[in-house]
């Protein structure tokens, strides 16, 4: 077929866009630094404040038990583990070279995403195994400080909690991450398949 | 090469590469500005060892390609064509065509025709995209050949 017939370039270059100055991409620049820092901070603030607050406990109270002090050990525990793999997330996103070749580049991001995929629900399992636990012997001594009746229904309640959470909220977390991140997975495998 | 001359060097062609890839104005516009920002903040690390149009449109490209969700939450197909037209009514249809065809195209082939519409050579675009050269000519035809059809069947051409 003959395609000669369409100058293509001359109509493809006759499309010009508003130009911003550089003042106003300036401004943007420093934005677009604080709005990607500002959600990793308030995470990391947020797990750093509460673990704060548990060692507060610790010195206030003065627990007696080992159980306490291992309660509080693991629960601090889980969140470093948390707050450690998803700054490791984060960077390793950031790490994505840019610059290397769309080929190269998806290879890439399919690799991250993927590694994001099992980061999440390895993360969270550990998580709450962790923080479960952490709870449980945490509140032996206290426990042990009321009576049968009270005793068992704190347990009740902290279990029901514990129950809600990981047979409902974690899974329909996670599925939730994992079709999100699935369909991406399988378009990017899917561009990078035009390039084969 | 500083970053203000890159900037007024590359914007506009940053900008149709976005153009051609989202057929999307706005959505253009805040690509090609998101492009300058990873350029700005990675402007150090360029080696010098490429050019640096080369490096540039990686950068721009690779961020066409990572908007994913943004491209899933706005089918082009179901966009009227003539919304666009008001704003532009100074513009050749023609001109409004080819934007549209090429967004139409698959995402690398609309790197690639892009790329090649701004004139780049074969060996710069195999470059970029990570084809071999032979493969990113093959496709340019085909790519060229499906747009005049297009034009043809839109009684155009």
């Amino acid at each position: 077929m003959d395609n000669h017939n369409i100058d293509f370039k001359n109509i493809w270059q006759q499309q010009n866009g508003d130009q911003p100055d550089l003042k106003a991409l300036r401004s943007k620049i420093i934005s677009f630094k604080k709005s990607n820092l500002r959600k990793l901070l308030l995470c990391n603030i947020l797990l750093v404040v509460a673990s704060i607050f548990i060692v507060f406990i610790w010195y206030y109270y003065q627990p007696q038990f080992i159980t306490t002090k291992i309660g509080i050990v693991i629960t601090i525990l889980a969140m470093i583990i948390f707050i450690l793999s998803y700054n490791d997330l984060y960077s390793y996103y950031k790490k994505i070279d840019s610059s290397q070749s769309s080929n190269d580049y998806l290879e890439n991001l399919i690799l991250i995403k993927t590694k994001q995929k099992t980061l999440q629900t390895k993360t969270i399992t550990v998580y709450f195994i962790l923080l479960s636990l952490g709870i449980c012997l945490y509140l032996y001594e206290y426990t042990r400080m009321m009576s049968l009746f009270w005793g068992i229904f704190a347990y009740t309640i902290t279990l029901a909690w514990i129950a809600l959470n990981w047979f409902f909220i974690k899974p329909k977390t996670v599925k939730k991450q994992n079709i999100k991140i699935d369909s991406l997975i399988e378009k990017v495998t899917l561009m990078k398949e035009q390039l084969e | 090469m500083n970053f203000e001359e890159i900037y007024k060097t590359y914007w506009q062609k940053i900008f149709r590469l976005c153009m051609g890839y989202f057929n999307d104005c706005d959505l253009a516009q805040d690509l090609t500005q998101e492009t300058f920002i990873i350029v700005w903040q990675k402007l150090s690390t360029f080696k010098g060892n490429s050019n640096i149009g080369t490096w540039i449109f990686r950068i721009a490209s690779n961020n066409c390609l990572r908007r994913i969700e943004v491209e899933n939450r706005m089918p082009k197909s179901a966009l009227p064509f003539d919304l666009k037209e008001e704003n532009e009514a100074s513009i050749e249809p023609k001109l409004n065509l080819l934007y549209r065809f090429i967004s139409e195209l698959n995402e690398t082939d609309r790197i690639i025709i892009s790329l090649e519409l701004e004139d780049l050579k074969q060996a710069e675009i195999a470059n970029i995209v990570g084809l071999k050269e032979t493969n990113v000519r093959v496709k340019i035809h085909r790519i060229k050949e499906k747009l005049t059809q297009k034009f043809k069947d839109h009684g155009q051409s």
